[in-house]
């Protein structure tokens, strides 16, 4: 995927391999509510982080993407094809919906089995016991989803959407209603499956979880595309806001002497928790931080990059 | 006097055992309650609240039996649901006063109460328009206004952050952190997210199968370790095996070089050996503990792998 800041502009270069999901300047409204505006995008292998506050579009991005809605402008592709009324393509897709609508009356292992066949699979049997093996729920897969916590109902919806080992793997708010145990399996499940080649996207509003699984965002606000990349050179690029390094040393004063005579620093600031270094340049600083500490003869105890979060990005991207 | 003591506590659904000889104590504060879903989280609340007798052993709230004077403890307990449970076609101010009055204040007072109680949660002008039209965020605060309304010196909070936006999140956060401390009043929050819970509680009890796994201090669970973190663009490689070379006990891990904190010598050989090399320095912090590592070195049978 290409770093972009600008909403406006459409990826310059595509990857030499054609991407598995792929988004030319795609609209959707609802009567006059635009939901999603002008959105143009690209994604290969891997996994990303669809974020945005509530009502941004994400969801209408997704169900773009899972071929539930048209586009009312643009062209949305999946694998090369556009997945709106297109069986052919939903074979290649796997959507885990926000909703926690499931039969109640089901057990895990039919609904699951029901979805294989839905698929068409040859083993509907064997692809069901597979895809439940996979998120854990063995131990309860004969009994009814109306029994089930919210965590097991998760799980059975994604062991749904994987039972017939889709190519892009779609999941919207995933991580809801789960426990600290079940949420590390299902990032290390999603870690796993972006090894494995598979494309994986999924909507997420608890930033330092998106942070753990990767750092590929798609950030949308107000229906728009804020950001797409690596959060980090999404950060690099933002050459307005000056990065703060927090530095503590063994004489922060001695130390400062020293920064702010080198041309990478702008401002350097006492604080009680130590320096608060200012610069533009963040790369050549980090170049100089250690040789200028040694020559001022200052121990270095403590170098944080508090804004280089992913949270800040998001504030930023946000405008909150 | 603790505010909230279980003794042998014990609920039983059928089969099910959900919570099994359950001995906690609650001090006041602001106190994060976590545990793996079915581990007995909304059983211990609801059996605090009263709605629930336990099998055997007993709860007590300020010292009150929750089975003998469950009236009592619903006069000196809020609580905040989980679920969706507002009515949609009234307004805030009505609903939270209807609430006001079942729990025993006047009229004019809970006329009163309620002004301050919204203005306290962040509801100003859409307080009189119907609920149904509320986001996400506005409701839980209607939540959280209902179970404050009547002064509780105990606030329980099941999972108050569930559907919220990332600044719905922080506000709702920093208001339960108000709550807390502008009213004195100790606040169990029920959580899933340990970044949460780290945030905002003071203390954790974690609960595990009915058990009790863990209750102690927020600061326990995340000390400084004697390990320090260096963090470079490139070149970790070369680092981890220059501090190796001049003794230093250190390991690469993707661009982090992690090494024991033997003698405060190390800090002056990071420094030099990040200067020799001309590496770009990212961080240098004394790693800490972490909530989420309770729940990693013990994974059960219940977990996804």
């Amino acid at each position: 995927m290409t770093t972009q800041l600008a909403p406006e502009t459409v990826p310059a270069t595509q990857p030499a391999s054609a991407p598995a999901i792929e988004l030319l300047h795609a609209a959707r409204w609802y009567g006059n509510v635009v939901a999603v505006n002008d959105i143009s995008f690209s994604l290969g292998a891997g996994v990303t982080g669809l974020l945005g506050p509530n009502g941004a579009g994400k969801t209408t991005l997704l169900h773009m993407l899972a071929g539930f809605l048209a586009p009312s402008a643009g062209t949305v592709k999946v694998l090369g094809q556009s997945p709106h009324r297109n069986p052919s393509v939903y074979r290649q897709i796997g959507l885990v919906p926000e909703r926690e609508a499931v039969y109640p009356f089901l057990t895990g292992r039919d609904y699951v089995k029901f979805n294989a066949r839905l698929q068409g699979m040859r083993d509907p049997d064997g692809a069901a016991r597979a895809a439940i093996a996979r998120v854990g729920l063995e131990d309860a897969m004969d009994r009814a989803i109306g029994t089930y916590s919210k965590g097991m109902r998760q799980r059975v919806k994604v062991a749904g959407s994987l039972v017939h080992d889709p190519q892009v793997l779609l999941l919207d708010e995933p991580f809801n209603g789960m426990d600290p145990r079940q949420r590390i399996a299902m990032m290390d499940l999603l870690g796993d499956l972006a090894g494995a080649g598979r494309t994986i996207l999924f909507s997420s509003h608890i930033l330092e979880e998106v942070e753990q699984v990767g750092t590929e965002i798609l950030v949308m606000v107000a229906g728009r595309l804020a950001a797409s990349g690596d959060f980090r050179a999404i950060r690099a690029l933002m050459t307005d806001r000056p990065h703060t390094v927090t530095v503590r040393s063994s004489d922060d004063r001695r130390l400062a002497t020293t920064l702010m005579a080198d041309p990478t620093v702008f401002a350097v600031e006492l604080t009680p928790n130590g320096l608060s270094v200012q610069t533009a340049q963040l790369g050549a600083f980090r170049r100089i931080l250690a040789g200028s500490s040694r020559s001022a003869g200052v121990r270095l105890l403590e170098v944080l990059s508090a804004d280089e979060s992913l949270e800040s990005v998001f504030d930023y991207l946000v405008g909150r | 006097m603790a505010l909230i003591e279980t003794t042998g506590l014990t609920k039983h659904y059928g089969p099910v055992k959900a919570l099994d000889q359950l001995d906690l104590m609650v001090e006041p504060g602001i106190i994060g309650l976590v545990g793996a879903n079915g581990a007995g989280k909304s059983t211990l609340l609801k059996i605090l609240l009263g709605l629930l007798s336990p099998t055997s052993g007993r709860a007590t709230v300020l010292g009150m039996d929750t089975v003998r004077e469950t009236r009592a403890i619903r006069q000196v307990v809020g609580y905040m649901p989980e679920h969706d449970c507002l009515p949609p076609d009234v307004g805030a101010t009505d609903f939270v006063t209807h609430m006001a009055r079942i729990s025993g204040l006047p009229r004019t007072a809970a006329r009163e109460r309620t002004a301050e109680v919204l203005r306290h949660v962040g509801l100003y002008e859409e307080r009189y328009r119907q609920i149904g039209g509320y986001s996400t965020g506005m409701k839980q605060r209607v939540k959280l206004a209902q179970a404050l309304v009547h002064d509780p010196k105990v606030l329980l909070l099941d999972e108050p952050t569930n559907g919220l936006d990332p600044s719905g999140r922080d506000e709702m956060l920093d208001l339960i952190k108000r709550t807390g401390t502008d009213f004195g009043i100790t606040v169990v929050v029920a959580s899933h997210l340990l970044g949460e819970i780290e945030q905002v509680c003071g203390y954790l009890l974690a609960i595990d199968a009915g058990h009790l796994l863990q209750a102690a201090p927020i600061s326990h669970f995340t000390q400084r370790t004697p390990v320090l973190a260096v963090e470079v663009e490139e070149g970790a490689d070369r680092l981890a095996a220059a501090l190796s070379s001049r003794g230093a006990r250190a390991r690469q891990d993707g661009n982090r070089v992690l090494v024991a904190i033997e003698s405060d010598a190390l800090y002056d050989s990071v420094r030099d050996l990040v200067a020799d090399l001309a590496l770009p320095l990212i961080r240098i912090q004394q790693e800490r503990g972490r909530l989420e590592d309770l729940f990693r070195d013990a994974p059960t049978a219940g977990s996804l792998q």
